[in-house]
């Protein structure tokens, strides 16, 4: 899924270009969520005794639990969320996706296998690895996101591309997914594990794209290509070219085309029939609806749709449901609250760390061995970090 | 090398009551001119910014730029340890690692030394622009404190109207509503009680009580306390504490 290997050499080659943030630093954002990403996390992490929640006749409710309750916690906290939804995959994903059925199909095979022997452990595993989000789960969730007045897109392909075509033209603040190749899609900012439970305690990464480019040293096309070289799901890579290769070549060599002509082809076998180029335009000019045309809205909840919707339809408890609505009136009602950044520019704030850093490298050569924690605070949640 | 001796150790302990529940950690960046600290809240709803003039210190000694990345309740844990009437004095060497803290009682027979260990902070800074306001309210501090107070029962936020005639408060909340109206006097006996209102054109605008309630910490800063006010702009809340030090607080409009 995603870029092979890009979040780690990301936080490798460029650690100011993820940040780690509460939940509680976006209120007042609107944020695009990658609404296939967020379905296929809710089926898989959304269940009780490792089975996936149903109601009475038996339909599986996982995803819109998450979907109502996860939405709800975003608006708690000021964010303003609206999802993306699938269109077609590109015709390119077609050999990834015939390898993750492939995939499913041998999960169903071991799964019936550690049925009949009957280890608990892996039936769990191998059921998690057979979830599929259908278009049945996509248009339920899409019913109940309109009752809840939150916006929903539907993407002409992926969804990714979307969210990252709307966070560029400015209609949102960031794109969230766990993908990274929202990155490559040209988003200026990821939020990953927006949509996380709470009780996993996950601190939102926040990665800012120029701040990668601007760590790294590269162009975009020439980060797009970088991707490619990783592993994206749109073509097959070169064989032997790990993170650390493949961006000491981009550096080098500025381009793939430049990388094919100059590496050794019998060390590095180039994959037959690369169409890397292709895989490029996708990643320059993604099929999107024009995001100047789409126009985000946040209704009000209609609740009593919402309790016949959950309640008589699906099975949910009624109370909570109906605490849920409360929340979600009362935060998307009031008024919003402003954000200082909208009204003062902020100061790059890589002046002073790039300067401390330097300042660090001087400290460590003259005296290393001085080191220190601030055991006094668990820093690692917030903003701050003990110096090393 | 930095090192500032404050002759008034209590102004410094009021600074960290005033600012530690609004923001964590903060750096204190420390120049030739002075000690400054900026940052906003969590949420970046408000911001708050210090300002401790170099002649504000006997003596002040700062040889090359350096924040000073402080987690604030650590900070303010050490302060309480100082004695209302103590002398401070804050030191730090060029690696920046530690801030040391003396505290000399005013008769000099009681020495205190603490050491606080300092973070690496990434804080984004905010460029502030000078803006022409379109209302000033000078107030008491206690005044402003009681006000935000009592509205606070009624409900989360506040709308400020400032006229030629007076600035009123309201708050409407679910079951009843609030006003407060200060008009403008002079007491000539005791300048520090006055109300004054300068303006341009009037003004309505809606806060966050929560926010101002934090900002009003800083009543025992400073008796009066200014409130700087334009349509669609941050409010600004500025405690001057004298010609050497204010603390200013920017808050988003609702």
């Amino acid at each position: 899924m995603g870029i092979h290997g890009l979040h780690k050499l990301i936080g490798d080659n460029a650690p100011h270009a993820i940040k780690a943030n509460e939940i509680k630093n976006y209120f007042g954002r609107k944020v695009a969520i990658d609404a296939s990403m967020s379905l296929y996390q809710f089926l898989i992490a959304v269940r009780s005794e490792g089975q996936q929640l149903v109601n009475e006749a038996g339909e599986t409710t996982s995803h819109l639990m998450g979907m109502f309750y996860r939405t709800i916690r975003m608006v708690e906290n000021g964010i303003k969320p609206c999802y993306v939804f699938d269109g077609k995959p590109p015709t390119l994903k077609s050999g990834e996706l015939a390898k993750r059925l492939e995939r499913k199909k041998e999960a169903n095979k071991s799964l019936e296998e550690a049925q009949e022997t009957g280890n608990s452990a892996d039936i769990d595993k191998f059921s998690r690895r057979m979830v599929r989000v259908t278009p049945q789960h996509n248009s339920e969730c899409k019913k109940l996101l309109q009752m809840m007045g939150i916006p929903v897109v539907e993407a002409p392909c992926e969804a990714e591309a979307q969210c990252a075509a709307l966070a560029r033209e400015g209609k949102v603040f960031a794109a969230a997914s766990e993908d990274m190749d929202t990155l490559t899609f040209g988003a200026p900012v990821l939020l990953r594990h927006l949509t996380f439970s709470e009780a996993r305690k996950m601190p939102i990464d926040e990665i800012h794209t120029n701040k990668i480019l601007e760590e790294l040293g590269l162009k975009m096309e020439e980060f797009i290509d970088l991707c490619i070289l990783l592993g994206c799901d749109y073509c097959e890579s070169i064989k032997g070219i790990g993170p650390h290769r493949a961006l000491e070549f981009i550096k080098k060599y500025k381009s793939l085309e430049e990388i094919i002509n100059n590496i050794d082809t019998k060390k590095y076998p180039i994959p037959e029939n690369w169409q890397f180029k292709d895989v490029r335009q996708l990643f320059l000019n993604p099929e999107v609806k024009d995001p100047k045309e789409i126009e985000l809205k946040w209704g009000s909840p209609d609740v009593e749709a919402i309790v016949n919707y959950l309640v008589h339809e699906k099975g949910f408890n009624e109370e909570r449901v109906r605490k849920g609505t409360d929340k979600l009136e009362k935060h998307l009602k009031s008024a919003v609250q402003g954000r200082l950044d909208t009204f003062f520019t902020t100061i790059s704030a890589s002046n002073t760390p790039s300067k401390r850093k330097a300042e660090d490298d001087k400290k460590k050569a003259t005296k290393s061995k001085k080191t220190k924690t601030a055991e006094t605070k668990s820093a690692g949640a917030k903003r701050g970090r003990p110096k090393k | 090398m930095f090192e500032a001796r404050l002759s008034q150790g209590s102004l410094l302990k009021k600074i960290l009551e005033a600012v530690k529940e609004l923001v964590t950690d903060a750096n204190f960046d420390c120049s030739e001119t002075g000690i400054a600290l900026q940052a906003m809240d969590n949420s970046h709803v408000a911001l708050v910014s210090v300002l401790l003039r170099a002649e504000g210190f006997d003596p002040y000694r700062c040889d090359r730029n350096m924040p000073l990345g402080v987690n604030l309740n650590s900070l303010n844990k050490i302060l309480k340890c100082a004695g209302n009437e103590d002398i401070i004095t804050l030191k730090a060497d060029d690696s920046g690692d530690t801030l040391g803290l003396i505290f000399e009682s005013p008769n000099n027979d009681r020495v205190g030394e603490y050491e606080l260990k300092l973070m690496d902070i990434d804080q984004e800074h905010l460029g502030i622009p000078d803006t022409e306001y379109e209302a000033i309210v000078r107030m008491p501090s206690s005044e402003f404190q009681r006000i935000c107070r009592d509205l606070a029962v009624i409900s989360e936020s506040v709308t400020f109207n400032v006229e030629k005639e007076g600035i009123k408060f309201t708050s409407s909340g679910e079951f009843g509503t609030g006003a407060v109206t200060l008009k403008p006097h002079t007491d000539i006996d005791n300048e520090e009680a006055s109300t004054s209102i300068e303006l341009t054109q009037s003004v309505t605008l809606t806060f966050s009580l929560k926010y101002l309630t934090l900002f009003s910490k800083s009543t025992p800063l400073s008796d009066q306390v200014t409130l700087f006010l334009s349509d669609n702009v941050p409010l600004l809340v500025e405690y001057k504490m004298d010609d050497s030090a204010f603390i200013r607080y920017y808050l988003a409009p609702r």
